[in-house]
């Protein structure tokens, strides 16, 4: 189920009162496993099996690669949880894209064969809960972490359900520990853990779903015709705040759904739109996904350990297949070939220019030409294919001329608005928590806040869209 | 200790949260290693007190927003939503596939009332009409659907019928990949808020209502004049017109200013030439008559209706979609009956607003004689099969 369905309200509110009941701390937890399960099953039962699938492949392979003596059999072990978790990923993901790419490759070979059509269903979530059980194994087998002591913290980690479909994704070392004692949220954690999820709903609900999203829809619509400069740029700005708030959305409605059990999340996103520069902005956006790339690919890759060459090319190649983790098509390798060639020039430029310390005004300066670098490769990761994607960036440079206008008035007003907002609050908040900005405010401006975001979410009558990092 | 001229709660915030350069540390800056349980900070505020200030915000406006509406003229009623259509859709798989179905478009939904059906056929139709949608998706879903036996009233606006313009078409899909999850919220929503909040309809969502304020017209683009609220719903999709159509003159112009719009601008551009409009319509019929085919061999007995339009309305349709060649080509192919309102006396005389569908009143009046011809051409269909099956025997 959505964070934003009456499903999830009535759910959470019956989740809430079980777990503050005077239960034992191991029924409390089994509580939380059977929600989770319930949680997930609410998109499609049959695809629980996949999560108990990648449950116990994970806790059997940790646990014998812990009691393995000879070294080929933990690296058995620890490929066995690989495969199956890849394995699972390629069939439901990137089965239909493989066998597309390879009847293409046999016909460019002048052979012709029609892959039969698999017709597979994406089971919601996959690539993040298969990241999260991978990566129990990997510091298993890395040394840098212990087997969970028993195995219902291990499934309950696995299917948490604030993470379980969308993020953050967590390391079993941040979250196994806190099923170890009872928790209960306080009255403080309990509450802000509301005005978190409060926040979250009003920029999935209200800002992307509501305002920025059918923006996007309009210029980036197969129907529409090729855009004019500022309908390109203002589809695709669009785009840049509909994706940002839907899934700084849904992290932060999770990491206060959490807190309202007494769990804590980590962050997923750090006010992204005010990086300098592209390793910086890989620090403030989808952070437990960038860091999971580094540690579990980029780094045995060689990492920046083993010269200049293998640096660009494990830079590169991580960011390729991060592109290629967001969905089963080349225009997402373009978007993550663009991210690893912006990283590799930063890189380059550091070396060169290493004792350069650019003033006020020209971070700002470099602080907009990474937001519009940035934006340049969102068109290809919103348009439907290459054609599309060619026709709204040649827009974007004026190559449209005498285009129809295609966005109106008010539309072209509010997302100015509500973007520019955006953009700002994060210059603003570049290198301050929200935590640091909510605890110098009166209560009184913040409980208005609150209750008119309350307002606006039931007033924009969500229809449940889902999250657009569920396809994901 | 607490500087000077400082509030304790500011300094208790710089102490935390303000520290120069420090932001709370992530994964990103900890890389190979194993990653630690995170802190989350709570920022010294009086969070209860908050959270109960804005409950009581989000009260007061939802309760003026609530009656901005009602004063508005509207009322708690049912959404159109396509959960509620994939409500009456699972009826066929429940064991109702041998009743009676009517699709088509707004004026199926609008001008046929159920009540007044089902107390002259003694069944109470499923109502599966999609404003704005042509009714053919609809057919081959049907026809795909080995429950469905019954039999099939089938409307006929050709201003959609014939483009297969399909602007509720995601309702099929919908019913088709509809989970648990989407299936409570529907139940919920339907038994939680929609009997009690008349704010709690599409039309009046918030960005909807901020949208079509008189913005001013950006230049080269044509003004869009989105349809409005124009119906109130029942529990099983019985649908009326909304009264307000019917008796604020302003609102009823601004309805058929909307329809003018649309019916003077120009065509969209797969219809902007004779030549592309035509190969439109014959595909409509195309997929049509292979539907009905189907529904047929399968013994679903269906009649085709043409509900009454008026005024520009009806005008445009003569002149754009003239009836020799969109209705009687559709007869024609399918070889079926049909109820055209300009053939029958009974279905003419009724008064329409906004010159598409028919008042409250009329409603009941037109269904109670629309429902005895069609009862009377399902029967000829029977009558018909069984007397060809005895004839093979």
């Amino acid at each position: 189920m959505v964070f934003n369905s009456l499903t999830f309200v009535v759910f959470f509110a019956c989740v809430l009162v079980l777990h503050r009941l005077p239960l034992g701390w191991t029924t409390k937890k089994i509580n939380l496993l059977i929600a989770s399960y319930l949680f997930y099953a609410a998109w499609n039962p049959p695809f629980v099996v996949l999560l108990w699938v990648s449950t116990v492949v994970d806790w059997w392979a940790a646990k014998k690669l812990v009691n393995a003596q000879k070294p080929a059999s933990r690296h058995a072990w620890m490929l066995l949880s690989v495969v199956v978790n890849l394995g699972m990923l390629g069939y439901f993901k990137y089965g239909g894209f493989l066998t597309a790419n390879f009847a293409a490759l046999l016909a460019s070979l002048g052979v012709a064969w029609q892959p039969p059509k698999l017709d597979i269903v994406l089971p919601v979530g996959i690539s993040f809960y298969t990241f999260a059980t991978l990566s129990y194994t990997l510091d298993i087998y890395l040394r840098r972490a212990k087997p969970a002591n028993n195995a219902l913290d291990y499934a309950l980690f696995v299917t948490f359900f604030p993470h379980l479909v969308a993020g953050p994704i967590m390391r079993p070392t941040e979250l196994v520990p806190q099923f170890a004692q009872p928790r209960r949220a306080s009255g403080e954690q309990l509450y802000f853990g509301l005005a978190l999820m409060t926040l979250g709903l009003f920029q999935k609900v209200v800002l992307a779903d509501g305002f920025l999203g059918p923006a996007a829809e309009d210029v980036y619509s197969p129907m529409a015709g090729a855009p004019g400069a500022l309908d390109a740029w203002m589809g695709t700005l669009a785009f840049s705040g509909q994706i940002f708030c839907d899934f700084a959305g849904y992290s932060t409605t999770a990491i206060g759904a959490a807190m309202c059990l007494g769990f804590a999340m980590p962050d997923n996103f750090r006010f992204p739109y005010a990086a300098v520069g592209f390793s910086d902005f890989w620090r403030r956006w989808h952070i437990t996904l960038s860091a999971w790339l580094r540690d579990y690919l980029y780094i045995p890759l060689g990492g920046n350990r083993h010269g200049a060459a293998r640096t660009y090319f494990a830079l590169l190649a991580t960011m390729l297949l991060g592109g290629l983790w967001h969905g089963a098509s080349w225009t997402f390798v373009v978007w993550g070939g663009l991210h690893g060639l912006y990283l590799a020039v930063e890189r380059a430029l550091r070396t060169r220019f290493a004792g350069y310390a650019p003033g006020p005004l020209a971070v700002f300066g470099l602080g907009l030409l990474t937001y519009a670098l940035v934006n340049i490769t969102w068109v290809f990761f919103r348009a439907e294919g290459f054609g599309q994607a060619w026709t709204v960036l040649r827009g974007m440079f004026g190559g449209n001329p005498g285009a129809a206008p295609i966005l109106h008035t008010a539309q072209l007003t509010t997302v100015a608005l509500i973007v520019t907002g955006i953009v700002i609050a994060h210059w603003l908040m570049r290198r301050r928590t929200l935590e640091a900005m909510l605890a110098q405010r009166h209560p009184v401006p913040l409980a208005a806040c609150m209750g008119v975001m309350a307002f606006a979410v039931a007033a924009t009558q969500g229809s449940g869209n889902a999250f657009i990092y569920f396809q994901f | 200790m607490v500087p000077d001229g400082t509030a304790p709660r500011e300094s208790l915030a710089r102490e935390r949260f303000e520290r120069p350069g420090f932001v709370r540390l992530t994964a990103s800056d900890r890389p190979g290693v194993a990653q630690p349980v995170p802190e989350r900070d709570i920022p010294p505020q009086p969070w209860r007190r908050i959270v109960f200030g804005a409950f009581a915000v989000f009260l007061l406006l939802l309760a003026a927003w609530e009656g901005y509406w009602r004063d508005f003229g509207a009322t708690p009623g049912y959404r159109n939503s396509n959960g509620a259509w994939a409500e009456q859709r699972r009826r066929i798989d429940a064991g109702e596939g041998g009743g009676t179905v009517l699709v088509g478009s707004s004026r199926v939904l609008f001008d046929v009332q159920l009540a007044q059906w089902q107390a002259i056929a003694g069944e109470r139709p499923i109502q599966l009409a999609l404003e704005g949608t042509s009714p053919v998706p609809v057919l081959e879903d049907l026809a795909a659907d080995p429950n469905f036996t019954g039999r099939l009233l089938v409307g006929v606006a050709p201003e959609l019928f014939f483009s297969g313009f399909a602007y509720r078409g995601e309702a099929i899909a919908h019913y088709h990949r509809q989970g648990p999850s989407q299936r409570s919220g529907h139940w919920l929503s339907k038994r939680l808020l929609e009997p009690y909040f008349a704010f709690y309809d599409p039309d009046f969502a918030l960005p909807t209502v901020l949208l079509r304020q008189d913005w001013p017209l950006r230049p080269g683009l044509r003004q869009d004049m989105p349809v409005r609220k124009l119906m109130e719903m029942g529990p099983d999709r019985d649908t009326h017109i909304w009264g307000k159509v019917e008796t604020d003159p302003d609102y009823r112009a601004l309805t058929r200013r909307v329809w003018l719009h649309r019916l003077q601008g120009p065509p969209p551009p797969m219809l902007d030439t004779p030549a592309k409009l035509q190969k439109v319509v014959a595909t409509q019929i195309d997929r049509a008559t292979k539907a009905v085919a189907t529904l047929r061999a399968r013994g679903v007995r269906v009649v085709f209706v043409r509900p009454p339009s008026t005024g520009a309305y009806y005008a445009f349709e003569r002149k754009v979609l003239p009836r020799a060649a969109t209705w009687d080509v559709l007869l024609q192919r399918t070889g079926l009956p049909g109820i055209h309102f300009e053939d029958y006396p009974q279905l003419q005389g009724y008064e329409l607003p906004e010159w598409s569908h028919l008042t409250r009143a009329d409603a009941k009046r037109y269904t109670v004689a629309l429902t005895p011809l069609a009862m009377r051409e399902f029967e000829r269909q029977e009558r018909a099969a069984t007397a060809t099956t005895t004839a093979a025997r």
